[in-house]
């Protein structure tokens, strides 16, 4: 299997007493990998690392199998990026962008550009500022695409968009996923769009990886059993990761859904979603 | 690289408006005193440029411009290159305006308007030579705050040189300083500006957004 993306005891400090790491990571090609993690757990930090935004305090880096630092320039030509927040000044318009990135970009396609943006309707004259929020996340897309890309780094590239553009953006980033050369990197916190798409989760706590797994396995093994207090106290510990206490009942997440109901016969293990996995590994208490 | 300072020209195109604004307003201002009329394009052209930080820095445009395959050193470095193109553009303009007043005004003394155009200019290299690294460490807002504390710094410091000096002493330097200011002006302005992007590129290269 080839890596996109190799990441070696990566460290990353801020003054806070936050920190990323210390994390190593293979990001296999071909793939859409999703990035989750609460507000804070380190998602954008990671990415920011990635592309070299941020300076890293240790580790090594690699894409396409070149080190990030000494050989920047060349490994930036195929990559292709939506950042949260972070896009041309807003008095520019769709136009000087592609005049832009011409001279920016060896292998940009203005005719693919525009394609792009007569696809998502998006209007050439007007600046950035009079574009509605889905518009502008569009033609942050279409540009990250217009240079054929190979890898596509996205923070939140779905974040505030209604659910037919959502649908829309998915569909296009399904569409780039067609090639075998290609990949996906793509942080989120609505879970529901990578339960669609990613093939693999990787997800984030406090600056430390909590689970990287196929979408595959997780949403065919895991699972959620509801239970009272008495029920609860029959089951081994070693049979579940996590639980959450509620009012009058207990969730717990278990690893090996078809296990764990044959062994507890009378109770009901549910599937679960990517959503509830967070919560119950974030806000429930750990076993381990 | 070209690309960024298309982008910079862009962002001011599209502000083109206001820069024709801002110059009429100041050169009416101006218009009472013929001498002082030959700052003005130079110190807007100053002014619009400082706007471009401006909006970069509202749109985050620089943890953008990194992931293009373009070098931190080369984002620097097309700043300084758009703030001269500027430079040239406003002197360009200043001698357009001053070719117009000629035909309305016939004792107008071409030299000494040269020298005070030279000196104009200069003058606005200089703030921009101290100001750029300012921003670059601290952002638009406070490298302005930065900029105003540096020009009163220099000044004060200037003046308590020259009051220092023995001005009968120095009126060799003055003559030499008078035979060749076309060509001392250009080239100060040149090493401080040079001088500043190594300064600021330091800044930058270990900078993060």
């Amino acid at each position: 299997m080839n890596k996109t993306i190799e990441i070696k005891n990566l460290i990353k400090r801020y003054d806070s007493n936050f920190q990323l790491g210390e994390l190593s990571l293979d990001i296999p090609s071909g793939e859409i990998i999703g990035l989750i993690g609460e507000n804070g757990a380190g998602k954008t930090t990671l990415i920011k690392s990635i592309l070299g935004i941020l300076q890293v305090n240790k580790g090594e880096i690699k894409i396409f199998g070149n080190d990030t630092i000494k050989n920047a320039a060349k490994i930036k030509e195929d990559i292709g990026v939506v950042l949260d927040n972070t896009f041309f000044p807003e008095i520019l318009n769709a136009k000087d962008i592609d005049s832009i990135m011409k001279s920016i970009y060896q292998s940009w396609d203005s005719k693919l550009y525009y394609d792009y943006l007569k696809n998502f309707d998006i209007p050439v004259d007007s600046i950035i500022k009079k574009l509605s929020k889905g518009m502008r996340k569009k033609l942050e897309i279409a540009t990250a695409l217009a240079h054929h890309p190979k890898l596509l780094v996205l923070d939140e590239p779905t974040s505030g968009l209604d659910p037919v553009v959502r649908n829309e953006v998915l569909d296009i980033f399904l569409k780039f996923i067609e090639d075998d050369e290609h990949t996906i990197l793509f942080s989120t916190h609505i879970t529901s769009d990578l339960e669609h798409i990613a093939d693999e989760i990787i997800f984030i706590d406090d600056g430390k990886v909590l689970l990287n797994k196929s979408r595959d396995d997780i949403l065919d093994n895991y699972g959620i059993l509801k239970c009272n207090l008495d029920e609860f106290a029959k089951i081994d510990k070693s049979d579940y990761i996590a639980y959450k206490k509620n009012k009058y009942s207990y969730d717990i997440l278990v690893s090996d859904r078809n296990k764990v109901s044959k062994k507890y016969k009378n109770m009901v293990v549910d599937k679960i979603t990517l959503e509830d996995l967070m919560v119950l590994m974030i806000k429930g208490d750990k076993t381990c | 690289m070209l690309g960024l300072i298309k982008k910079d020209l862009l962002m001011i195109k599209g502000n083109m408006r206001q820069v024709m604004l801002f110059l009429i307003v100041f050169l009416i201002l101006a218009l009472q005193e013929n001498n002082i009329i030959v700052i003005v394009p130079v110190f807007v052209s100053m002014m619009v440029f400082i706007t471009t930080f401006s909006y970069d820095e509202y749109n985050k445009w620089d943890a953008y411009a990194i992931t293009l395959p373009i070098s931190r050193k080369d984002i620097v470095k097309s700043k300084y290159i758009t703030s001269v193109i500027l430079w040239l553009i406003a002197l360009l303009v200043t001698v357009v305006i001053v070719g117009i007043m000629g035909i309305f005004e016939q004792n107008i003394d071409y030299f000494e308007m040269f020298g005070m155009i030279l000196g104009c200019a200069l003058s606005i290299v200089l703030l921009e030579a101290v100001m750029f690294p300012l921003i670059f460490k601290f952002g638009v807002e406070k490298g302005r705050i930065g900029l105003f504390v540096g020009v009163f710094a220099i000044a004060a410091l200037l003046g308590f040189v020259f009051t220092g000096i023995d001005l009968e002493n120095t009126n060799g330097f003055i003559e030499l300083f008078n035979k060749y200011y076309y060509v001392l002006i250009p080239l100060v302005a040149i090493i401080l500006l040079v001088i500043s992007y190594f300064v600021s590129k330091r800044i930058y290269l270990k900078k993060e957004f």
